[in-house]
C-alpha cells in the first residue's frame, strides 16, 4: 500500500529553457544528416549503397514508430514489425491481384488499420510486460497468419513481383521518396509528441492511476497512441515492400519485431534520432558484417546486452548527456556561478531512459 | 473409424501436448511468480535443452541420463545468465525483460552454430516402445508417459511449495521480499535458485519434448509463444493456473489440428483474447 504513495513520481514540466538549446542542437544535426542524406547519390554512391540508404531509412521509419510508443508511453511493443507485415501483404495481395500501385496503397493501409486496431484493442488494458506480451502473442499471429494462410500470402515462399508506381521505378528517385517520407514521418511523430496528446501519454506512462483519476480516458489514449504509431509501421511496411518487391512471412516474425526494438534501444529511446542511428547500426551489422562475421545475430545480442547494462540510454542519449556535462563543465570553468548546476539535475536524456517503474495499479 | 475412437485419440494428443506445454509454462509461471521476470529466454532454454538432450541421447542411448545432461548444462546457463546479467538490473521490469530477448537471441544464434540447422529428435531407441491398445483405440506410450511425468512434476511442484520450508521461503517472497530478507533469508540466492529451477524445467520440456515434435531453429519461439499464451490464460505466477492452461490449449489445438487444420494455430488466440478482454489477470491470477 505505502508504495503507492512512495512510487508516485513528480510531474516533469515541459519545456525548461534549457531543452530548446538541445532541441536547436537537434535540429541543426538533422538538418546537416539532411544535406548528407540527399547528397548521397550524387557523391558517387553505388548502387548498392543508396540502396541500402534506403533499407535503413525504412528500418528508421518503423523503428521511430516503435519509439513514438516506447519514449512516450512506456509501451514497448514486441509486435510491431506485424503491422508492417499487415500493409506488405495487403499491398503484395493487391498486386498479384493484378490491381495498380494506388489500390495497392488503399489494401495497405485498410491492413494497416485492422492490424493496428486488433493489436491495439487487445493491449490497451494492458501496460508494461503485459502489454510486451500481448503485442508479441499478435505479431507471432499475423507471422502465422502470413505463414500458414497460403492461399492469400503464398506461404513459405511469400508474394514476389510487387511493383511500384512507374515514376518511382529509378533506384535513386525510390531513394529520395523513402527519404522524404521518413522526414515527413519522424516530423509528425515528433509533432505528436510535443502536442497536449503526447504530454498526456507521458502522463499515463508516469502514472496511469494518477491520470486516471484526473479524469484520462485511459485507454482511449493508449489506443490512440497505438493507431498513431501503427499508421507509421503501416507506411513502412508498404516502402519495404515497394523496395524489395517482395515481402515473406518473416518480415512478420519476432525476430524481425526484437531487432526493431533493438535499434530503439540501441540508438536511444525517446530520443528523435535514435531510431535512424540503432536503424543504421542494425542493418549495417545485418548487411554489412554478416559477409565477415557468421554469427552476427550472436553479435548483435552481446551488443543490445551490453546497452541494456551499461548504456540504457542509447547511443543518441549517451551522446547527449556526454555533450551537456561537457558543456556545463566549459560553463562551469568560465563562470563558477553559472545558473545551470551542471550535471545535477537530471539531463532530459534520463527521461527517456527505458521506463523502468512499476506503475502502481 | 469410429467417432469414440477419433475423440479418445484427439483428447490423448491435446492431454500429452499439454503435458509438455505444462512443462514449459510451470517454470515461465514459477519465474514470474517470484521475480516479475517474463523469462523471454525460456524458448531458449528449452531449445538448448532439447538439443543437448538429443546428443546425449543418441550417444548414450539412456533417456535419463539425456535428461540430466540437459538440465545441467540449462541450469548452469541459466545461473550464470542470472548471476552475471539479471543481478544488476534487479527490479528494473523492463530492462530485466530486455536482457532476457538478448540472452534468447545469442543462445538460438549459438545453437543454430553448434547444432545446425536441421530438425532432430529423440533417437527412438530411448523412447517407451509399442503403444496402448484398447480396442480400436492405439496410443503410444512415450506420449502417455509424457503425461504421466507432467502430473508427477506438477504434484511436486504443488508439494514443495505447500509443504516445505523452500516452498514458505518462495511464497512469502512473492508476496513480500522486504519482510523475506528481514527475516535473514538471502532473497537473492532464492531468486537465482528459482530462475535454474524454472530453467531445469523447460530443459526437461526440450528433452522430453524432442520425442514429441522436432527441435529446429526458430523452435524457440514458438514454445515461448504457446507457454505465454498459457500463462496469459492460467494467470501469471500461478502454477495451478498453468495446469488449467497447458490443459486447455493442448485441447483446443488438437481438436483445431484434427478438425481445421488450416486455421489451428489461431484457435489458441481465441481463449487468450476472450481472457484478456474479460478476466485480464488470468483465470486463477490474482489483481496486480
Amino acid at each position: 500500500m505505502s508504495n503507492r504513495i512512495v512510487e508516485t513520481r513528480t510531474v516533469r514540466t515541459f519545456g525548461p529553457p534549457r531543452r530548446d538549446r538541445a532541441q536547436m542542437t537537434n535540429i541543426a544535426l538533422l538538418a546537416l544528416l539532411l544535406v548528407a542524406a540527399i547528397a548521397l547519390p550524387y557523391l558517387g554512391a553505388s548502387g548498392f549503397m543508396v540502396s541500402l540508404a534506403s533499407t535503413i531509412l525504412i528500418a528508421a521509419t518503423l523503428a521511430s514508430s516503435v519509439n513514438f510508443l516506447a519514449g512516450n508511453g512506456g509501451m514497448v511493443s514486441l509486435g510491431h514489425a506485424g503491422i508492417a507485415a499487415a500493409s506488405a501483404y495487403g499491398a503484395g495481395w493487391a498486386s498479384r491481384q493484378g490491381l495498380d500501385p494506388g489500390m495497392q496503397v488503399l489494401v495497405a493501409l485498410g491492413m494497416t488499420l485492422l492490424a493496428s486496431c486488433l493489436y491495439g484493442l487487445l493491449s490497451m488494458r494492458t501496460s508494461g510486460i503485459y502489454f510486451l506480451m500481448v503485442t508479441l502473442a499478435v505479431g507471432m499471429l499475423i507471422y502465422g497468419l502470413a505463414f500458414r494462410l497460403s492461399s492469400v500470402t503464398g506461404g513459405e515462399n511469400g508474394i514476389s513481383g510487387i511493383a511500384r508506381f512507374e515514376w518511382l521505378d529509378s533506384y535513386w528517385i525510390y531513394y529520395y521518396f523513402v527519404l522524404g517520407v521518413f522526414v515527413l514521418a519522424t516530423a509528425a511523430l515528433w509533432i505528436v509528441s510535443n502536442s497536449p496528446f503526447g504530454a498526456s501519454l507521458r502522463g499515463i506512462r508516469d502514472s496511469e492511476s494518477r491520470m486516471r483519476s484526473l479524469g484520462y480516458s485511459v485507454r482511449s489514449y493508449k489506443l490512440g497512441a497505438f493507431m498513431i504509431s501503427g499508421s507509421v509501421a503501416g507506411l513502412a511496411g508498404l516502402l519495404s515492400v515497394w523496395h524489395t518487391h517482395f515481402v515473406s512471412p518473416s518480415s512478420a516474425g519476432v525476430d524481425r519485431s526484437v531487432h526493431l526494438i533493438v535499434m530503439v534501444i540501441l540508438g536511444g529511446i525517446g530520443t528523435l534520432l535514435g531510431p535512424l542511428i540503432g536503424a543504421a547500426v542494425v542493418v549495417m551489422v545485418e548487411n554489412l558484417l554478416s559477409s565477415y562475421v557468421d554469427r552476427w545475430p550472436t553479435l548483435l545480442g552481446l551488443i543490445f546486452i551490453l546497452v541494456i547494462l551499461f548504456a540504457r540510454a542509447g547511443i543518441a542519449g549517451s551522446a547527449g548527456k556526454l555533450f551537456r556535462r561537457l558543456r556545463a563543465r566549459s560553463k562551469a570553468a568560465s563562470s563558477p556561478e553559472g545558473d545551470a548546476p551542471g550535471g545535477a539535475a537530471a539531463p532530459p536524456g534520463d527521461r527517456h531512459a527505458v521506463h523502468q517503474g512499476k506503475d502502481p495499479q | 473409424m469410429p467417432e469414440p475412437v477419433f475423440l479418445a485419440q484427439q483428447v490423448l494428443n491435446g492431454l500429452s501436448f499439454g503435458a509438455l506445454l505444462f512443462l514449459l509454462a510451470s517454470g515461465l509461471t514459477l519465474v514470474f511468480g517470484l521475480m516479475r521476470i517474463v523469462n523471454m529466454a525460456h524458448g531458449a532454454f528449452y531449445m538448448l535443452g532439447g538439443y543437448i538432450g538429443v546428443v546425449i541421447a543418441t550417444l548414450t542411448g539412456n533417456l535419463l541420463v539425456a535428461v540430466i545432461a540437459a538440465i545441467v548444462a540449462v541450469g548452469v546457463t541459466a545461473f550464470l545468465v542470472e548471476v552475471v546479467l539479471l543481478r544488476f538490473v534487479r527490479g528494473q521490469e523492463m530492462p530485466e525483460v530486455l536482457l532476457t530477448i538478448g540472452v534468447s537471441f545469442v543462445i538460438a544464434d549459438l545453437c543454430l552454430a553448434f547444432f545446425g540447422g536441421d530438425p532432430q529428435n529423440l533417437p527412438n531407441s530411448v523412447r517407451i516402445p509399442g503403444a496402448l491398445a484398447i480396442g480400436d483405440l492405439v496410443y503410444p506410450w512415450y506420449r502417455i508417459f509424457v503425461i504421466g511425468l507432467a502430473v508427477a512434476i506438477g504434484v511436486a511442484l504443488a508439494l514443495v511449495q505447500s509443504r516445505t520450508r523452500v516452498g514458505a521461503i518462495v511464497r512469502a517472497g512473492v508476496d513480500d521480499r522486504e519482510i523475506i530478507s528481514a527475516m535473514g533469508v538471502n532473497i537473492r540466492w532464492v531468486f537465482t535458485g528459482m530462475f535454474v529451477v524454472g530453467a531445469a524445467l523447460a530443459a526437461i520440456g526440450g528433452t522430453i519434448g524432442a520425442g514429441m515434435q522436432s527441435i529446429l531453429p526458430g523452435v524457440q519461439n514458438e514454445v515461448l509463444l504457446y507457454a505465454l499464451v498459457v500463462i496469459i490464460i492460467g494467470g501469471l505466477g500461478s502454477v495451478a493456473g498453468a495446469a488449467v492452461g497447458s490443459v486447455l490449449i493442448g485441447l483446443i489445438d488438437a481438436f483445431a489440428k484434427a478438425w481445421i487444420p488450416e486455421l489451428a494455430y489461431f484457435t489458441i488466440f481465441l481463449p487468450m483474447a476472450l481472457v484478456l478482454v474479460f478476466r485480464p489477470t488470468g483465470l486463477f491470477g490474482k489483481a496486480a
